[in-house]
């Protein structure tokens, strides 16, 4: 058993792993790497996904290549393609993420408690736990408790319905496991900056693991009403080794109702 | 949804208001679906979460088991919806208490008090009226259906409404912290046979035992025993002790009951959809006051505004 501060200490221990990890492991995050490591099998006959995991880095300040801000780390951006950082935005569309971007305080829906949409949800700084099984990867954030459920069944997306974190069903290649989420509404953001999406978001998800303690995610993405191509971001994400780990909770309404009422806690 | 705000309002007609205003059976009294044989054979195991086909995902007879032996109950599971967690509830309802024996929880006389306050004056004190997830071990007890899912070391439960996700961890870890409070709590179980035993501790303070305002201490403890009677049927026993708010421990008994339903158009199994709560939450605005004209709802900034 360990006590208080050997748990400290192997919490800095772990994320200082995850630090060397990444720059070890930063061709393959980035590159075209993918094979170089053979992850376990989980009890469902896949490659073992199941552990919380977190992004690390500034997706979820600004997908996009742009300057620090208010709240807003400074970033090269997580767009691996096209090559340059920057989001292929039509011309008439950049306006409004401007204006995303200079209101974002107000018209940030993250900052009602609302969902946070996908792919966001994944990069947005909270940690997240997978569950597998044949039939479906369960992906529960400690962000407002929201699981997704990836139906592996074959299934076709529902028709007729959008939701804010899209309708997602995945398939393994090889050891990889590519979720296709459609069904999407235009109520989310990608990140902190204001780049954003319409309803004819589609994004197409990966997630790959890269050493015991490492995946990559990358989504690629596609929306004709904002942008004139598809486009890929790539984030590393790293599991959560320490002993006492588990997912715990971030109750934005709860927590914005004790603001208003005088009584922060 | 595309027609979220008015699923929502719906949704939370159906399962507040109205839940608040009419008696419902306190007890599950629904008959045990029908259906005819699973295309699958009922398969149960690690990793099979739920069944393949038309037809009941789990046929009638003993609760399938997993390769480590374990009763296996995954799948989708509906509780029932219970507005008062004692005897007799609105209309005459049974209520769920099984002991003490008159259906009654044995609240300390200070406890008792806070309760009538809570019931009489802070009815916009209701959790699921502000989208908050509704704990331990109330939200097995609430309308709308939940999915369980088990692997060797987890049991986790996912529920439709305010899509809220418990995690039972299996693995013998210590409770967190007492300073950290949890809407869920902090769960941890263990196997006694076939029976799933679950303490919980770490509760938060907003938390109801149902509907009508029979709020929980933070300092309860509660375990909860999950017992597979046959493939289609659990009964959940809560025992919650609390020298500080009850005179003995109680224990409430429910029936929880295998959901094997297909999708309404037959194409796929049945599937929880998005609960879009905060995101379209105008049920707040019917009340501005609670109908002593006491306490007023805090407000946030809404959907609305």
């Amino acid at each position: 058993m360990l006590d208080m501060t050997d748990r400290f200490t192997a919490r800095i221990c772990s994320w200082t792993t995850a630090a060397v990890l990444l720059s070890v492991t930063a061709s393959s995050a980035f590159g075209q790497g993918r094979g170089a490591f053979t992850p376990a099998k989980g009890w469902d006959g896949h490659a073992d996904l199941t552990g919380i995991w977190e992004a690390f880095g500034t997706a979820g300040d600004s997908v996009e290549a742009r300057n620090a801000a208010q709240g807003i780390r400074a970033t090269l951006g997580s767009v691996t393609d096209p090559p340059g950082g920057l989001l292929p935005y039509k011309p008439d569309a950049v306006a409004k993420r401007n204006a995303n971007f200079k209101n974002r305080a107000q018209l940030d829906s993250v900052n009602k408690c609302y969902m946070p949409g996908v792919p966001r949800l994944m990069y947005m700084g909270y940690p997240f736990q997978i569950f597998q099984s044949s039939k479906f990867v369960i992906v529960a954030s400690e962000y407002m408790h929201i699981y997704r459920t990836i139906y592996l069944d074959n299934t076709k997306h529902l028709e007729g319905v959008d939701f804010y974190n899209g309708d997602s069903r995945g398939r393994w290649e090889g050891d990889t496991l590519v979720v296709d989420v459609a069904n999407f509404n235009d109520q989310t953001w990608f990140d902190k900056a204001g780049n954003y999406h319409s309803d004819a978001l589609h994004v197409v998800e990966r997630f790959t693991r890269t050493s015991p303690d490492s995946m990559t995610y990358q989504a690629t993405i596609e929306d004709p009403k904002v942008f004139t191509r598809a486009f890929t971001i790539t984030v590393p994400m790293f599991r959560h080794t320490e002993p006492n780990a588990r997912l715990l909770e971030y109750e934005c309404q709860s927590y914005r109702e004790d603001e208003a009422a005088g009584n922060p806690r | 949804m595309r027609m979220k705000n008015g699923l929502f309002v719906i949704a939370v007609a159906l399962g507040v208001g109205i839940a608040f205003l009419i008696p419902t059976s306190g007890n599950g009294q629904d008959a045990a679906p029908k259906g005819d044989a699973p295309k699958d054979g009922g398969k149960g195991g690690f990793g099979k979460g739920g069944g393949k086909g038309k037809g009941p995902v789990v046929p009638a007879g003993p609760m399938p088991r997993l390769p480590d032996g374990h009763p296996d109950m995954q799948g989708y599971w509906n509780g029932p919806a219970v507005t008062d967690v004692q005897a007799p509830g609105r209309g005459g309802a049974p209520g769920t208490i099984v002991d003490p024996a008159d259906g009654k929880i044995p609240f300390t006389p200070a406890e008792a008090a806070k309760i009538k306050e809570t019931r009489e004056h802070d009815a916009v004190d209701e959790p699921t009226l502000h989208c908050f997830e509704t704990g331990v071990p109330k939200n097995m007890w609430i309308q709308f259906g939940f999915q369980i899912l088990q692997d060797p070391t987890h049991f986790v439960v996912l529920h439709e409404i305010m899509h809220q996700v418990r995690i039972i961890n299996l693995d013998n870890r210590p409770h967190i912290p007492a300073n950290v409070h949890l809407f869920q709590g902090d769960s941890i179980g263990h196997w006694d046979g076939d029976t799933l035993v679950v303490e919980t501790t770490n509760h938060g303070d907003k938390n109801w035992y149902d509907d009508t305002g029979t709020a929980k201490p933070q300092t309860v403890h509660v375990v909860e025993r999950f017992i597979p009677v046959d493939a289609n049927t659990i009964t959940l026993e809560s025992t919650m002790t609390d020298p500080t708010a009850y005179t003995q421990p109680w224990t409430a008994r429910v029936t929880l009951r295998r959901a094997n339903a297909m999708m309404p158009d037959g194409s796929r199994d049945y599937e929880q959809m998005e609960f879009a709560c905060v995101e379209g939450n105008a049920d707040l605005d019917h009340y501005t006051e609670d109908k002593g004209g006491k306490k007023k709802v805090v407000r946030v900034p809404t959907a609305k505004q």
